[in-house]
Formats: structure tokens, C-alpha cells, sequence
């Protein structure tokens, strides 16, 4: 299973996209738990990539590229944005982070998927999920 | 995402239903401002239909949660479904929250 699309900078195509996305998932043989993780990553991932990365500007896309592949499900989210310094993200978990109402999306992201990257500058991330039964070629 | 709300003795119920995600939030927010304003003090929010939550999601409770702090009011969680309560776990926002495990529960000594 292969998708390949470039969405605009509206926070309104996630609704109607991540579900799709979800729908071919599941003819992966995706477990609930799996799907639920995958959604809600691919979901922070995108807004992230519209709300901050290119600061919802029409102009601008976001390109997604999700891949299952001998048991693996890798998605990769860029924008085309500024770019963020992510090795300075802060832990919402932390006492004085706790009762902030931002900055919980790639927190999520790390841990509900097995391997999280970021390159170009924070401009992209790479997820990936090994499956637990494998998955479809 | 449906909103229902209810008072139950002196606690406004608020009953979810469906995903609670960054395109419904401001509705949340509307009607926690509504809760605000009819002067509602002890508030529940009935999670037993909620299917999905976001970061989104989870900033629009903190947001209720201090507001109603601010006013000496309180905020209580109820009958998560484990693939939810997951998500307050991992982000440790059960530390923060009040989550009884069902409606009963919550009410109980509010």
C-alpha cells in the first residue's frame, strides 16, 4: 500500500483525509490499536505541519507519504515552512509543562510510534511503525 | 462530535459523543463558556461515547480545567474507555485531571 499526496495549508483537509487514510489501513490487516495510534500520530503530524510549519499559507503544501511495507508502516509529513529547531522541544509531562495547553503533539507522535526522525531542519518527519501481524506487501 | 448536557444534583454533566479533535475544539470551548457563564461550578465530563481524542482535544480541558479553577470550580472525568485513558497516561495528564471510572463515581463527594 502506497499514498502519495500534497494537501494544502487548511487545517479543514485533515477530517476528510486521515480518515481515508485510516479506511486503506485497514485492508492492511492494522489491529484497533494500531489504527488508533496511526491516526492519532498522522493526525498531530499534519497539523503541525500546517498550523506551524507553513503557517496555514495557501500557498504552501504539505506532502504525505504513507507506506506499508513487510510489516512496517512508515509516513513521512513535510512542510515547507521555516523549519523548527526539534531537538528543543520541550516535555509536557514535566511538572512545569503540565498545565500548558500546547505542545503535546510530537510528544504523542514518539510515543505511540516505534521510530520517530526529523530532517530538513524539522521541516519533515518520518514515523514508523513495525505491525504487529505484518501487514500486506 | 455531539455535545449533550444535564444537570445532575448540584454538577453539570457534560456528555460527549464522537472524536474530539482540533475541528470541533472551538465547539467544546463553546459550550465550557456557556457552563461558565449559567455560573456552573462542578462540572463532569462523560466520556463513555468519546471514540478519539487529540492534542487539541486535551488543551480544551486544561483550558476548562484552570478556568474553572480560578473560580474555585471543579472539573471531573468519567467513564473513559482504556484506548482514551491511554492517552491522558502517556501525556500524564492523569496526574492533573480528576478521572472517576464511571458517572456514579464522579459524582460522588463533587
Amino acid at each position: 500500500m502506497h499514498i502519495l499526496e500534497y494537501l494544502p495549508s487548511s487545517l479543514e483537509v485533515v477530517p476528510r483525509f486521515v480518515p481515508a487514510v485510516i479506511d486503506k489501513l485497514k485492508d492492511c490487516g492494522l489491529t484497533k490499536e494500531e489504527l488508533f495510534d496511526v491516526k492519532l500520530s498522522l493526525d498531530e503530524a499534519l497539523v503541525n505541519a500546517i498550523k506551524h510549519g507553513n503557517k496555514s499559507n495557501p500557498e504552501l503544501k504539505v506532502s504525505v507519504n504513507i507506506e506499508v511495507k513487510d510489516g512496517m508502516l512508515t509516513m513521512e509529513v513535510a512542510d515547507q515552512g521555516d523549519g523548527f529547531d526539534f531537538t528543543k522541544i520541550p516535555n509536557p509531562t514535566e511538572k512545569n509543562n503540565l498545565h500548558k495547553n500546547s505542545g503535546r503533539g510530537v510528544f504523542l507522535i514518539k510515543k505511540l510510534m516505534d521510530r520517530v526522525e526529523h530532517f530538513d531542519c524539522g521541516r519533515k518527519i518520518k514515523m514508523v511503525k513495525f505491525l504487529k501481524i505484518g501487514g500486506k506487501k | 462530535m455531539k455535545i449533550r448536557e444535564e444537570k445532575v444534583n448540584d454538577a453539570a454533566v457534560c456528555f460527549l459523543e464522537g472524536e474530539v479533535n482540533i475541528n470541533n475544539t472551538p465547539e467544546l470551548r463553546k459550550a465550557f463558556d456557556g457552563l461558565i457563564s449559567k455560573g456552573e461550578k462542578k462540572v463532569i465530563v462523560d466520556f463513555s461515547a468519546v471514540t478519539y481524542i487529540d492534542s487539541s482535544g486535551l488543551a480544551t480541558l486544561i483550558e476548562m480545567f484552570q478556568r474553572l479553577k480560578k473560580i474555585n470550580g471543579r472539573l471531573r472525568f468519567c467513564n473513559m474507555e482504556q484506548k482514551i485513558k491511554n492517552v491522558f497516561e502517556i501525556t500524564k495528564l492523569h496526574k492533573l485531571f480528576d478521572i472517576a471510572d464511571s458517572r456514579e463515581n464522579a459524582l460522588k463527594d463533587f
